[in-house]
């Protein structure tokens, strides 16, 4: 067995691979199928301060090579998160490591959520900023798209909350680096990156779009060389580590992410086509690095060789 | 929970687009019960990342046998409909709510809308006693199934939008045209497109007949952790007078008084 460990800045984590925002729920869903401690980490699906209905449905459709959704945020609010006990208090008894994904239509409300998350920041290991959901029309990626503004959110959850902070990035930026500096400066201890893609996809009989917000997040396979290209321009623009997601299917897949500049990664559209691929995914990583003699999976981090 | 590979033991055509397969999923089979359904990966390939949901049509615990039974309307059902027998599909299930099986007291009614027949005909032969089934198609030939609920001792009526057979118009008319020959004890089972379910719902609400129905959306994990398959229900707490519902988990099988109609 190599050695999987991980770790980014103040988040230590047994292994790289763990679930993306918005794909495992609130870590129990899947628990007939594996406990969720085997996970490097499990993010939950978006907190806000109040609970929200989401969008209409449909919410998902099927592309080549991936899908659209736009859920919209749907969620219990930090209330219920942190007392009901299909929330948090459920997630603590599992032993998980437990990341909040957070978001809201302010930098006010941001603060808000990570303020009252601060009440069990000894069974939170890291809050996560959502600031590039492309399928809410207040909040989101109105904050992810203009690096003062994201930084002000950073900085504005960085001053309620000692929990480490991952920001996610979206990949409807210009320039990633911008975005990735202006995060690490307002005081982002780790970055995620990529974000569902904006996208859209028509039925050709009912000239409906396939999901009722007309527009979705694309993810899946068909995004994984976009997110690549992405986290190796960000790793370079920064010193904090990376968390690398878009469309990992396989170990391989997350050690192309690894190569290119990710500390760790999630699993997110894969685990729909098999719950179990976060698992197999670990399982692949430990086989690569065996077959290629290498004794940790952080000897690999950064490593892609440019001429 | 499993989602082995389970190999196909028979397939085959009922007729036109529609067919049935006989998978070996005993991990299924074992606690099946009518209404649920079961979600399935259809081949291997990044092509058709989203699994599949389908009713369960009848599952055997002794055998092992699960049948289901669907109608080609995408890629994804088009590529089942090409494997053979010994091919390999991840069939996760049995998930979500069930029908309320009812007991040697209850008078069933089910109302059908197309291949919402393969649903209700695991209910039809699992009841203790036969029933009468209502089935509505577009045309004569989109009925599937009338055979077996005839075979299980049901009363079979038929309605189409076309009137090329049985009563001409919507199967939830033709139903209620029958309600006062249902004794007091009866219980209506439905499963087809959403608005003949919401028809359904506010016909036997009107009636008073206690009623359930089957209910879905397009879905992504079929676990209630993607959010994607939510239908409006009822809830008083909330200032709209609805919430969101997980049809996967919260559902499939809704009781009528849950649905939301407004």
């Amino acid at each position: 067995m190599a050695d999987l460990k991980v770790k980014l800045g103040p988040l230590s984590l047994k292994n790289p691979v763990m679930t993306a925002s918005g794909t495992f729920g609130y870590g129990s869903e899947y628990e007939d199928f594996y406990p969720a401690k085997k996970l490097g980490a499990v993010v939950v699906k978006g907190i806000a301060p109040w609970p929200s209905n989401g969008n209409a449905a449909p919410r998902v459709a099927e592309v080549m090579g991936g899908m659209l959704n736009a859920i919209g945020l749907q969620g219990p609010g930090v209330d219920a998160f942190l007392t009901d006990k299909h929330y948090l208090p459920h997630l603590k008894e599992t032993g998980a490591t437990v990341i909040v994904n957070i978001w809201g239509k302010s930098p006010e409300d941001y603060a808000l959520v990570a303020k009252r998350l601060e009440e069990e920041k000894n069974a939170i290991a890291a809050i996560e900023i959502n600031v590039s959901c492309p399928n809410v029309k207040e909040g989101g990626l109105s904050f992810g798209t203009d690096p003062k503004t994201m930084a002000g959110v950073v900085a504005a959850v960085r001053k309620a909350t000692t929990i480490p902070l991952i920001t996610k990035l979206s990949p409807n930026v210009p320039r990633i680096a911008d975005f990735a500096k202006a995060a690490q400066d307002a005081g982002s201890d780790i970055l995620s990156l990529i974000n569902t893609i904006p996208a859209m996809a028509i039925d050709v009989e009912t000239r409906r779009p396939k999901i009722a917000n007309v527009t979705g997040g694309m993810s899946g396979p068909a995004i994984k060389p976009v997110a690549i290209k992405l986290v190796y321009e960000a790793s370079k623009a920064v010193s904090i580590p990376i968390i690398g997601m878009g469309g990992i299917m396989s170990g391989l897949d997350a050690i192309e992410f690894m190569l290119a500049g990710a500390s760790a990664v999630a699993v997110g559209t894969a685990i729909f086509a098999d719950p179990r691929a976060p698992l197999k995914i670990i399982d692949e990583i430990n086989d690569y690095l065996n077959s290629h003699s290498i004794r940790s999976v952080r000897d690999i981090i950064g490593q892609v060789r440019i001429d | 929970m499993n989602d082995l590979p389970c190999p196909i033991l028979q397939c085959g055509v009922l007729h036109g687009a529609y067919h049935w397969i006989v998978f070996h999923a005993p991990h299924v089979t074992a606690d099946a019960l009518p209404g649920q359904f079961v979600h399935i990966r259809i081949g291997n390939s990044p092509e058709h990342i989203l699994r599949r949901p389908f009713s369960i049509s009848d599952a055997d615990p002794d055998t092992g046998e699960l049948t289901i039974v669907f109608k080609v309307v995408g890629a994804g059902t088009e590529l089942l409909a090409k494997m053979k027998p010994g091919d390999k599909c991840d069939v996760m299930g049995p998930l979500g709510t069930h029908y309320w099986v009812p007991d040697d007291d209850v008078y069933p009614v089910i109302v059908a809308g197309g291949y919402g027949a393969a649903s209700t005909l695991f209910l039809a032969s699992c009841a203790p006693l036969p029933g009468i089934v209502f089935i509505g198609a577009k045309t004569k030939s989109d009925f599937i199934l009338l055979d077996e609920y005839k075979e299980l001792g049901w009363r079979v009526e038929v309605a189409t939008d076309d009137g090329s057979r049985g009563y001409r118009g919507r199967v939830t008319d033709l139903m209620a045209s029958f309600t006062k020959n249902f004794p007091a004890n009866s219980m209506v089972y439905g499963c087809g497109p959403a608005p003949m379910l919401y028809d359904l719902v506010k016909k036997t609400d009107k009636i008073g007949i206690r009623c359930q129905v089957s209910m879905d959306q397009h879905m992504g994990c079929g676990v209630g952790a993607c959010y994607a398959c939510v239908i409006k229900v009822v809830d008083k707490d909330s200032p709209e007078g609805w919430r969101y519902s997980r049809s996967c988990k919260e559902g499939v099988v809704y009781p009528s008084e849950e649905v939301y109609c407004g």
